[in-house]
């Protein structure tokens, strides 16, 4: 008997389960009741304010105010080096163009990874986002490699009041089929030296997020 | 592996240690109750129960969703592996990093590879092996063990991790929490870009899909599973969840128990290896699922609910004993009252008989369980276990003492045999009597009398009892003629025993 069988033999053995023994339905009580989410409005102020008390830095932006945003960001950033998502959203938002004329050059998403690690700025959107806990959920696809949100010193991601999700649930319906996600909640952190919370360990050392008001 | 011995381990405790332990275990009890608060006890408590009855109905159909997983991950383009043993396990990742001759493996911090010894088996094989978890990191160079479940190096003080990284990094470290963090960030930066394997564990394997759900705050979890070509985790058979609704329900419940975060900074979802190469990620993925001594847990109906464990340390952080001994004490690599149940099952009571004990029973630990392991009630079983033996194992006391204590149970029992009893002990400690304390006993009994005196046994609480009132009084002295007769009785046959006994 291989390992394989022999462990599912012990498994069985020990619960006094037969091959074909009937698995009962997931009671109830394992169960809990969605979130009930309050107002639009309310929902992104809360997801905001969520990602601030985390240390990331969140503003609502119109696309008007799109240009001299990433201006900003440029300056107090010092950013050089920027890779995005290649997505519909950032495509038609002109990020790259902007970024472009101010000076700063665009890596390929698609790049070796060390180049990513030597860029400043990784600027994704994100697929769903959770006010609650202020977390936003990154799916992956060739037009969103995974390293855009991770390797970069500085992360933005730029999203639409649509994607806001009251709870896990509905959004783990959506994406479950996939090959990979990950959930994002404020820079990265650590506390393991002496407790002393310090940002930016291994991930961004900043988080930015941006809600585009009135739609895309 | 040796017994573990809790009291010589305790008497090895650092004086620094037990500071520094309670400065992390009272903030993260501090952080909890506010993000608790803010959740709505009510609610918190449905989900804790939630908690306890999704991950009961997993471990009670385990084989069932251990084969929907696999066939999962198997469907989604991973490997699976299953291990009995620790040996099984290291055998596997061996196999598969000779197989693809790596030289340099990076790891998330994963309390199955501790368990399975994992870095030794990688570095003696001569590949480098580095933990990357930031508290993982410093204890890996310090060459020791962790000393908390989620912050590993909380017994070093900044001071020394600088000295720590001066001497083994070669860099002028300053003693600053920022700066060190720093350094880490650069020397493990270059680590993440040249490894050639990522080593995870995972904190849930979701069985409807084959999902790897992964939670950590420094993004190093992110990073092994990311860059390296290749990503094996080694997951323990216990960390199957049936589907997402669950995930939903025990994601909530994890960071807030185990660091006061509503959730941590990042939560991975990893389902077999990338889809395309422009995504990024690894090319391969290996699940090994370890046993270990988990379906041994298992056969025991009460103590199984130690599988419930989903790794978040708030047991650690409100245990009395934890908080006065730290982590290192126990001896294993699961410490606190989840290790002192999860240890002696694991490892056996041979090796571990010793950490039941190490409670107070005051039960802290079961009002606090994210997912309500009836902490109490299993380190009592484990107790008779230890003391008894049962049909797991068996018992590690000697049959005379074992004998003995059954005897002196049987007597307690019986009211008669215990007024005897009382009765015989002060005629037999007659002679051992020094102004009310007995400061010498004769073996066994010394090994009491050599740390410190006994008082004498006054047994006269009954005696005093039934004497408050007349009638009770007049009861006393038909008690006594009688109780009279049986010492005679008693002498005589023993007189007669003697006699015949010089004969």
């Amino acid at each position: 008997m291989n390992a394989r069988e022999q462990i599912l033999a012990d498994v069985r053995l020990a619960l006094k389960r037969t091959t074909d023994a009937p698995v009962l339905p997931i009671p109830g009580s394992a169960r809990i009741a969605p979130r009930v989410p309050g107002d639009a409005n309310a929902e992104i102020e809360m997801l905001l304010g969520e990602i601030t008390k985390l240390g990331g830095a969140t503003r609502r932006i119109s696309r008007a105010e799109m240009r001299a945003a990433l201006a900003q960001i440029a300056r107090d950033d010092a950013v050089k080096k920027a890779t995005l998502w290649e997505t519909q959203e950032l495509k038609a938002w002109d990020i790259a163009d902007a970024l472009r004329d101010l000076g700063i050059e665009i890596i390929s998403p698609h790049a070796d990874k060390r180049a990513l690690a030597e860029c400043d700025l990784g600027i994704t959107g994100a697929d769903a986002a959770f006010p609650e806990t202020g977390t936003l959920l990154l799916r992956s696809s060739p037009e969103k490699p995974r390293a855009v949100s991770l390797l970069p010193r500085v992360h933005l991601a730029i999203i639409t009041p649509e994607i806001l999700r009251a709870d896990l649930a509905p959004a783990f319906a959506e994406v479950k089929g996939e090959g990979y996600w990950v959930f994002v909640t404020g820079p990265s952190r650590t506390a393991d030296i002496e407790l002393t919370v310090t940002i930016g360990v291994h991930g961004p050392k900043a988080l930015r997020v941006w809600v585009m008001d009135g739609g895309s | 592996m040796m017994r573990i011995d809790f009291r010589a381990n305790v008497q090895r405790v650092p004086p620094n240690m037990p500071p520094s332990v309670r400065k992390a275990t009272t903030r993260f009890l501090g952080t909890r109750a506010n993000v608790v608060n803010i959740f709505g006890d009510e609610r918190w408590q449905q989900l804790r129960q939630a908690g306890h009855d999704v991950r009961l109905h997993t471990i009670n159909h385990l084989d069932y969703y251990l084969t929907r997983l696999e066939e999962n991950v198997a469907s989604a383009g991973g490997i699976v592996h299953w291990a009995r043993d620790a040996e099984q396990a290291r055998q596997i990742v061996l196999a598969i990093a000779r197989e693809h001759n790596v030289k340099r493996a990076v790891k998330v911090k994963s309390m199955a590879t501790e368990e399975i010894g994992l870095n030794h088996a990688l570095i003696d094989a001569g590949i480098q092996t580095l933990e990357t978890d930031l508290g993982e990191y410093i204890v890996q160079l310090a060459g020791e063990g962790p000393s908390h479940i989620i912050v590993p190096a909380v017994h070093l003080t900044k001071e020394g991790i600088a000295d720590l990284f001066t001497q083994k990094l070669g860099v002028n470290a300053p003693p600053d929490p920022l700066e060190l963090c720093a350094i880490a960030r650069t020397k493990l930066r270059e680590e993440f870009m040249s490894a050639d394997l990522g080593i995870s564990g995972a904190n849930f394997l979701v069985a409807e899909t084959g999902t790897l759900v992964i939670v950590t705050n420094e993004g190093n979890g992110r990073m092994c599973t990311t860059l390296p070509p290749l990503h094996i985790a080694v997951v323990g058979i216990d960390k199957v969840v049936p589907d997402f609704e669950s995930v939903n329900v025990l994601l909530k419940l994890l960071p807030r128990s185990a660091t006061g975060q509503k959730i941590s900074t990042y939560t991975s979802f990893i389902t077999g290896p990338r889809r395309s190469t422009e995504e990024g990620g690894p090319q391969e993925f290996h699940l090994v699922l370890l046993d270990n001594g988990r379906t041994r847990v298992l056969r025991d109906p009460v103590a199984r609910e130690t599988l419930l464990c989903i790794r978040c340390g708030v047991c650690l952080n409100v245990c009395p004993v934890y908080n006065h001994v730290g982590g290192h004490a126990y001896g294993a690599v699961y410490s606190g009252p989840i290790g002192a149940i999860l240890a002696p099952q694991l490892l056996g009571v041979k090796i571990a008989g010793d950490l039941p004990f190490a409670s107070s029973l005051c039960g802290a630990c079961a009002d606090y369980c994210p997912v309500k392991i009836p902490i109490p009630k299993i380190l009592l079983r484990l107790r008779h276990r230890v003391v008894e033996g049962d049909h797991v194992q068996d018992a590690i006391t000697s049959a005379p003492m074992r004998a003995g204590a059954r005897a002196g149970s049987f007597a307690l029992s019986q009211s008669f045999l215990y007024a005897l009893g009382s009765q015989i002990v002060k005629i037999f400690q007659a002679p051992f009597q020094r102004a009310g304390w007995l400061t010498h006993l004769p073996p066994p009994a010394n090994r009491w009398t050599m740390t410190r005196p006994l008082p004498a046994f006054n047994a006269n609480f009954r005696a005093w009892f039934r004497k408050r009132t007349p009638a009770g009084r007049a009861r006393v002295q038909k008690r006594k003629l009688g109780i009279g007769l049986l010492f005679a009785g008693i002498a005589a046959l023993g007189a007669w025993w003697l006699a015949r006994r010089k004969k």
